[in-house]
């Protein structure tokens, strides 16, 4: 199965029921989310590549969140050109070229999905590293390691992704990658849960003001509940088209595929400001690059 | 398994038509989808996961914001006696910058450093909180030494890691996941309690 086919075939079998007209929304929409995911995930890499001082493990992770986002963006503008060099003819509709294209295209896009669910499972258990395993975690977590961890799960989802898209019309691969979501989440919500009752317990000993927990409930609220609208909708619809394609009642759902796509870019807009850009050290360095740039 | 025959199906007929443009349908030529005699209505998958989803997220945040306010109170007192002790021994050692022979020493960083985890994880009073926030740097010794090393001076330099030069780890760390002030008042404890004290908040935990 290729991505493009089914963005495409979306179109055109729906067409043929009145009762469920698929969803669809203009290019431009896409275009502009996908172009904005791509300049603030640049923003943050090129912040912290520039500067030294945010050069330690975490910001590693963060990066490492930056770079699937973007390819994820990525993913969409390209996907863009190639509907638009197809349909002014200038690509053939199956010749070996597109194949080959669409193929890599699609594990572009499984790749930026896989590497963006493994960063925030890495980025959760840096977090409960430094807080349950303070005093180990500068020996535990160097950035050499922290590098070396990088570079095993990228391989890991490179390797993956291939085969995903190789053997997509399986059903194996398809719960394969569907599986992933919901083992990332309960991992991701246990260690945030674990450190959310550390610092409850710790707050009620200092007899800090109720504010500051309320806002802890909140950032967490909001950490999990992005991931999860994001990408829910779009591992749902992955499911039912594998297993339900006919049925009426999934067939509704997925004709509701173009908005499930532009919550996955959503998120890669998203991921940024909740993550990121909640370090007061990229921040600044973010300002120091901008104001150096036009008071050079 | 029988989508699968149809795709395979589809595909070497398509490959006999290049001239028909018909790439787009491989996958999904399995007949037009029927919409009659439904029992619910047609979103209903749409409207059930949307709904589902909502309220999974709303719940897991009462359930969070029940956890602020609410709590077991007999944690605080199993460890009333060790706070005590803890402070009192701080208090005494980090009444003064700490001497140059002590800081130069190994021995004098793990001891002030054991003396500084057992304070902070009893600190119960505000004031005595933003003591222990400026005494934070001193939590790492590879900043300490390395500002050590740097000068020859290590009692300025001391005052000047006292200034609230909390480690990258630790103050941006807490700042990116629990938003900008601090989620206590005082932001180390919750990030810099070590093993031996961080068992006794971990079996009340579990």
């Amino acid at each position: 199965k290729h991505l493009i086919d089914l963005y495409e075939s979306v179109n055109g079998t729906m067409s043929n029921n009145s009762d469920c007209p698929p969803v669809v929304l203009p290019e431009e929409v896409f275009f502009t989310i996908s172009v904005i995911g791509v300049l603030e995930n640049l923003i943050v890499l090129l912040a912290v590549i520039k500067n030294k001082n945010l050069q330690s493990p975490m910001y590693f992770f963060i990066c490492s969140l930056a770079i699937s986002d973007m390819l994820g963006s990525l993913y969409k503008i390209l996907e863009n050109i190639l509907i638009i060099f197809r349909n002014m003819g200038y690509l053939e509709p199956r010749g070996s070229f597109e194949s080959t294209a669409d193929d890599v295209v699609d594990s572009l896009f499984i790749l930026s999905l896989l590497g963006s669910i493994c960063s925030l499972s890495a980025i959760a258990a840096d977090r409960y590293i430094t807080i349950f395993h303070a005093l180990q975690y500068q020996r535990l977590v160097t950035p050499r390691r922290a590098a070396v961890v990088l570079m095993i799960i990228w391989a890991c989802c490179t390797g993956s992704g291939i085969t995903i898209v190789t053997f997509s019309h399986h059903v194996p691969a398809v719960i394969a990658f569907t599986a992933l979501f919901p083992l990332m989440l309960v991992f991701i919500l246990c260690l945030y849960g674990h450190m959310f009752l550390l610092a409850r317990s710790h707050a009620r000993r200092v007899s800090t003001l109720p504010r500051a927990n309320m806002k802890g409930a909140i950032t967490l609220t909001v950490l999990l509940g992005v991931f999860i609208f994001c990408w829910a909708p779009f591992v749902l619809h992955i499911l039912l088209m594998t297993f339900c394609p006919a049925d009426p009642y999934c067939a509704c759902y997925l004709a509701l595929f173009q908005v499930n796509a532009v919550l996955i870019m959503c998120n890669a807009v998203i991921d940024p400001f909740i993550y990121a850009f909640r370090s007061p050290e990229l921040r600044d360095a973010f300002k120091k690059m901008i104001f150096c740039n036009r008071y050079p | 398994m029988s989508a699968q025959r149809i795709i395979s199906n589809r595909t070497s007929q398509q490959s006999t038509s290049n001239a028909d443009y018909t790439w787009e349908y491989e996958y999904y030529e399995i007949g037009p989808v029927s919409f009659e005699g439904l029992k619910a209505h047609k979103y209903s998958i749409v409207i059930g996961f949307w709904v589902g989803l909502v309220v999974f997220v709303i719940f897991m945040f009462f359930v969070l914001t029940l956890l602020t306010k609410t709590g077991a109170p007999h944690q605080d007192n199993a460890e009333s006696s060790e706070k005590r002790f803890c402070m009192n021994s701080f208090v005494s050692d980090f009444g003064r910058p700490l001497e140059p022979d002590k800081v130069f020493s190994r021995q004098g960083n793990e001891e002030s450093r054991s003396l500084f985890h057992c304070y902070i994880n009893e600190v119960d009073q505000l004031d005595k909180a933003k003591a222990c926030l400026q005494t934070t740097a001193l939590d790492s010794d590879v900043q300490l030494q390395e500002a050590i090393r740097r000068s020859g001076q290590p009692e300025e330099e001391l005052n000047r890691l006292m200034k609230f030069d909390i480690p990258n780890f630790v103050n941006t760390d807490q700042n990116s996941s629990f938003g900008e002030d601090d989620l206590l008042i005082s932001e180390p404890p919750t990030v810099l309690e070590n093993k031996p004290v961080a068992q006794t908040p971990h079996k009340d935990l579990d």
